[in-house]
């Protein structure tokens, strides 16, 4: 039977958002990308729609990181702004952010542990992140035991950091 | 039995061992106090790990309403369109040259065009003068008596029957396009049923033959909407309550009409903020729509024929679950411009409109 991709829809929606806003790390662009996601699912009509759509999604986040960051190398060609004075920029207005350290330490993590975490944060079962990232069913738990530790100790490490850095 | 390892409590944790998985970590905590420590480190980091990706959460904002405007419009809806939109240009045209021809020679050239325009418009412009159009010789005569008539040269008229065409081939375009789609719906539905009729000719009354031919014959303006009215008489019209895209904000509802008949019930929604659908609610349905009415109150549109899915063995057997649970009499469907596959998918999420 056919999955309702309107209660998908209804069910997966913010989970899809989340997932693709750890991503790119912006929420409209987050939103358009699991729209698309949606829209791409009512041509495709999935049998799984729920796992499909976060394949596609994970695809979709991908080609966006890939154009972001030719577009950002376009624009320091352009510019001609040392990168380095962005990014202290950046770090500045985001150094007091959660939310930028947590990113920083997701980024910390291998992509599979770090593919598996947000996967799971996501609400995905077991089943559906092996079916998901080609791992074994047994593996999953490992893998997220690891991702999970590791991800505290970059946080940890990143606020001592940066209370460090402070003095 | 040896120690536990992380990736096993975690799993453990998560709930997701299996039952005798789960009961041998049960046994082997009961008797190792070192793994019952680890097992409450294992817990307090998950909790901290969520905790910490719950951080960097989007903000959480309302869902938005389904929006289907990525995907690619529909074709099918513009080839319903465009017939009467053909059919409009050629009207507008013709009527567009008698004006041109008439205004500039002001005799009796026009009246031929016009004459032959009124006859294509059939009925729409009733004020047309009754001119032969296979006697031109005796329309030049009468529409160049004299001179001083010529000041009220009777061209003149013809721009008002022109615009009066085009309003009304407007609506009636709307309602070609949305009789024509619920013919191919019941012509679509019509093959399934055709299917579910011989697994359920032993179960349940099989539907009467669609009576297709008698719907199609009157195409033009099949479906209209009349007054607005309130959802109390939408219910004392329906005898139940309106059925309803939930989460949708209702436009307003209307009395509705098709074919003669006036039972009808339409909910106008908001898809966003250009987009509005209709929900076509009726009672027992009037002749011609016997085989929308019964895959229509299924609230599950069977999938097309042409595109076979895996579902598609498993749906008649749930339509002919519903149809045994649920008086079939009660004839409901979404139009909108939006895609088939779209109109589909929101048919299924209606629900009734509660008080």
């Amino acid at each position: 039977m056919p999955e309702d991709l309107a209660d998908v829809y209804r069910t997966t929606y913010r989970a899809l958002v989340r997932f693709l806003y750890r991503k790119v790390w912006d929420a409209e662009r987050a939103e358009d990308l699991a729209q698309e996601a949606f829209a791409r699912a009512l041509v495709h009509k999935p049998e799984n729609a729920r796992g499909w759509l976060f394949i596609v999604a994970a695809n979709m986040a991908r080609d966006d990181a890939r154009r972001a960051a030719r577009e950002r190398r376009h624009l320091t060609l352009l510019t001609a702004e040392p990168r380095d004075a962005e990014l202290a920029a950046e770090a500045a207005v985001e150094a007091e952010s959660d939310r930028a350290r947590v990113r920083a330490a997701l980024a910390a993590l291998s992509p599979r542990d770090r593919e598996v975490l947000l996967l799971w944060d996501s609400g995905l079962s077991y089943d559906e992140i092996a079916a998901q990232t080609g791992l074994a069913r047994g593996a999953i738990g490992t893998t997220l035991s690891r991702a999970r530790r590791r991800l505290v100790q970059a946080y940890e490490a990143g606020k001592s950091g940066e209370h460090v850095a402070r003095g | 039995m040896s120690h536990v390892d992380d990736g096993t409590l975690h799993a453990y944790l998560d709930g997701e061992l299996s039952a005798a998985e789960a009961q041998r970590v049960d046994a082997h905590l009961a008797q190792c106090p070192a793994c019952r420590e680890r097992l409450d480190v294992e817990r307090a980091l998950i909790t901290r790990a969520g905790e910490l990706l719950a951080l960097a959460a989007p903000p959480d904002r309302e869902l938005p309403p389904f929006r289907t405007g990525d995907v690619k419009p529909a074709p099918r809806l513009w080839w319903r369109v465009r017939l009467p939109l053909a059919w409009a240009a050629t009207v507008a045209l013709a009527l567009g040259i008698g004006t041109y021809l008439g205004g500039r020679g002001g005799t009796g050239i026009a009246p031929r065009p016009y004459a032959r325009s009124s006859k294509m418009t059939d009925g729409l412009a009733p004020s047309a003068p009754a001119l032969a159009p296979d006697t031109p010789g005796r329309a030049e005569r009468e529409a160049r008596p004299s001179r001083h008539e010529q000041r009220t040269p009777p061209p003149q008229p013809a721009p008002a029957p022109a615009v009066g065409a085009i309003a009304e081939a407007k609506p009636e375009k709307r309602y070609q396009a949305l009789a024509d789609s619920l013919v191919a719906l019941s012509a679509r539905d019509e093959a399934v049923a055709a299917g579910e009729r011989s697994m359920l000719a032993a179960k349940t009354a099989a539907p009467a033959p669609s009576r297709l031919e008698a719907f199609k014959g009157d195409g033009v303006g099949a479906l209209q909407k009349e007054g607005p009215i309130t959802p109390d008489s939408a219910r004392a019209v329906l005898g139940r309550d309106p059925m309803v895209v939930p989460d949708l904000p209702i436009r307003g509802l209307y009395r509705g009409r098709i074919h003669g008949y006036s039972g009808l019930v339409i909910v106008e929604q908001a898809l966003d903020s250009s987009t509005t659908i209709d929900v076509v609610n009726g009672p027992v349905p009037p002749m011609g729509l016997d085989a929308v009415a019964v895959s229509g109150a299924n609230g599950a549109p069977p999938p097309r024929p042409d595109m076979p899915s895996p579902g598609a063995q498993a749906a008649p057997g749930r339509a002919a679950r519903q149809r045994a649970a649920e008086p079939p009499a009660f004839y409901v469907d979404v139009l909108g411009p939006v895609s088939a596959d779209s109109l589909a998918v929101l048919k299924r999420r209606l629900r009734p409109l509660l008080r």
